[in-house]
């Protein structure tokens, strides 16, 4: 998806991204009897537009980011917006990023939703049907509600009836470096396996997650429950990951340009993944999920 | 599958070669070396070789524990005093690669003094660690710390303090900040230090050393959160900061993209990632 097709709309982009994504893992293999380096397709499922309202980032212009992430190869990326934090007017803060992302092919409008504003309900109607989003993103702690409340519920069974995936980013800052006056534990995800039995066509992609074994055992083995790895540390901690967590369930995701988006890169690196497992994790299941 | 570098991130062999990458923040097994002194220790250390050969680092430096109260395991404490070959085997075992530490315990000044003459003066460790956490940590402030610096000033050693700003305050009150450290500091104009995770919390930690010459600030053990580098730079300049990876309980990605993905000059690159710390060292090595 390097080159913009204006003669299609959004979703008929991301199919055509998905096969292009398909072709190229599958040439990879030739490229590698050639004994050349594979050609890698890159997905980042987890990056943010403009600003973060704590301090402003070396890459929080759209411009910016979008060629940082293409001098690292990574050719789709899912944005959601900074904005959707703390602004109120979540439909400007959906139209901003929509906008934004019209001007580059690689991003992907990731909608936020707020179920504790009135009229959420329209926010988003808009987000699949006026800007086409593949994806709503949600922030449940910043926005004062748990995964218990009946609202997460509702808003769930509507994103899973208008066909788009639910992102829950579960922390955007680690709880030691938060501002004091905005401190806000990471979203429990506990009560997710149970909601789940009640949605079972849902698909939910946890962002940010710093994996906790016990519960991380519970929601590997709930369907429709994607992860992330922008949280997964240590040198090891992919490959640990991929011990609990099947390799179909995990993908890339930076959470750019709050972090550098070098480094779950190198992480993957280090991680010395099988073949199978990388591309997994690199682009097909990302390309799956979208075309779901 | 294996890559190339120079993919998915990462520099070159050639250009990660050419940093000359010293990591003065290695962290195998490190609040316990093993029931025998050392197992999980080289244990560690043998699991992390492949990430460190990904990294081209040149030489890393582990904190050793040396049976002064740092532990609260009794029995591995009297082993350390009584087996001392314990304490040093990474660097029989490795001894181009590693460089070591010992860490010391503020709470017993006397056990801390002998093991600097044990260790440093008669080697083969460079300098010290002092612990936010653990029986080993109390507040840099202490008056236990000025016979300590003293002798460490004495014996040309490095100094590694551990600190962070954590929002909500200390989690136990042995831990440092770097403000703290800044106190310190202040009382030894000529001798170095080393102040681990800049706080954790940066922007408030570069604040806190940047009027303290003799400080200089370790780049890991947080998230690769963006912009740090790059104010560090700006505020006390590339001199000042000193890598660290905290392998392997933090990742190479983790600490390594903190310096490789940030908008600062290959120069300062290259004095982050190793000469600063060679420098440091200079003296004791």
């Amino acid at each position: 998806m390097n080159e913009p097709n204006f003669n299609m709309n959004r979703r008929d982009q991301h199919a055509a991204a998905v096969t292009a994504s398909a072709a190229t893992v599958l040439s990879s293999k030739s490229v590698r009897a050639e004994n050349a380096a594979p050609q890698l397709k890159i997905i980042d499922t987890n990056v943010s537009l403009f600003q973060w309202p704590f301090r402003r980032l070396p890459l929080d212009e759209t411009e910016a980011l979008v060629n940082k992430l293409r001098s690292l190869g990574i050719s789709e990326a899912w944005a959601g917006s900074f904005e959707g934090i703390l602004h109120r007017d979540i439909a400007s803060v959906n139209g901003r990023l929509a906008d934004a992302c019209d001007s580059y092919p690689e991003l992907v409008p990731i909608g936020s939703i707020n179920p504790e504003l009135p009229g959420w309900e329209d926010d988003l109607d808009q987000c699949v049907n006026k800007h086409d989003m593949p994806g709503i993103r949600l922030h449940p702690n910043y926005h004062g509600y748990t995964l218990g409340d009946p609202r997460f519920a509702e808003l769930l069974k509507r994103a899973t009836a208008a066909g788009v995936f639910v992102q829950i980013a579960t922390s955007m800052e680690d709880g030691r470096t938060q501002h004091p006056k905005l401190q806000v534990p990471d979203v429990d995800l506990a009560p997710l396996p149970e909601i789940l039995k009640g949605i079972p066509e849902a698909t939910v992609q946890i962002l940010n997650y710093k994996p906790r074994l016990s519960l991380l055992a519970k929601l590997a083995k709930t369907p429709g429950v994607f992860f992330d790895i922008s949280r997964v540390d240590g040198t090891n901690g992919i490959a640990n990951l991929l011990k609990t967590v099947s390799a179909d369930r995990v993908m890339v995701g930076t959470h750019a340009p709050f972090f550098i988006p070098e480094s779950v890169l190198i992480r993957i690196l280090e991680s010395n993944l099988s073949e199978p497992d990388l591309s997994l994790l690199l682009s097909e299941n990302s390309s799956k999920l979208m075309k779901a | 599958m294996s890559f190339a570098t120079g993919q998915l991130g990462l520099p070159t062999a050639q250009q990660l070669k050419k940093y000359r990458i010293w990591d003065s923040y290695f962290t195998p097994s490190f609040s316990h070396p093993g029931q025998d002194g050392s197992s999980r220790l080289i244990t560690d250390i043998e699991q992390t070789l492949p990430t460190i050969k990904l990294g081209k680092i040149e030489k890393l430096c582990y904190f050793a524990h040396v049976g002064i109260g740092t532990t609260t395991d009794a029995d591995l404490e009297k082993l350390l005093r009584t087996q001392p070959e314990a304490v040093a085997k990474p660097l029989k075992q490795w001894p181009e690669m590693m460089l070591g530490m010992i860490q010391l315990n503020a709470n017993n000044v006397r056990g801390s003094l002998d093991a600097l003459n044990r260790w440093l003066r008669d080697g083969p460790m460079l300098g010290v660690y002092f612990p936010g956490g653990g029986p080993g940590a109390m507040t840099c402030t202490h008056r236990n710390f000025t016979p300590l610096i003293e002798r460490i000033r004495q014996l040309n050693g490095v100094i590694m303090q551990h600190t962070w700003f954590k929002t909500g305050g200390k989690q136990g009150a042995g831990e440092s900040t770097p403000s703290e450290l800044a106190e310190l500091a202040s009382k030894f104009p000529e001798q170095k230090f080393l102040c681990a995770h800049a706080g954790g919390e940066w922007e408030r930690g570069i604040r806190a050393i940047k009027g303290s010459p003799n400080v200089l600030i370790e780049t890991s053990g947080f998230d690769p959160t963006a912009g740090f580098i790059e104010m560090a730079v700006r505020e006390i300049g590339a001199e000042r900061i000193v890598f660290g990876s905290h392998l392997p309980s933090r990742s190479l990605g983790t600490e390594l993209g903190k310096v490789i993905g940030a908008d600062i000059t290959e120069r300062d690159k290259t004095f982050i990632l190793g000469e600063n710390y060679r420098k440091l060292l200079q003296p004791i090595l």
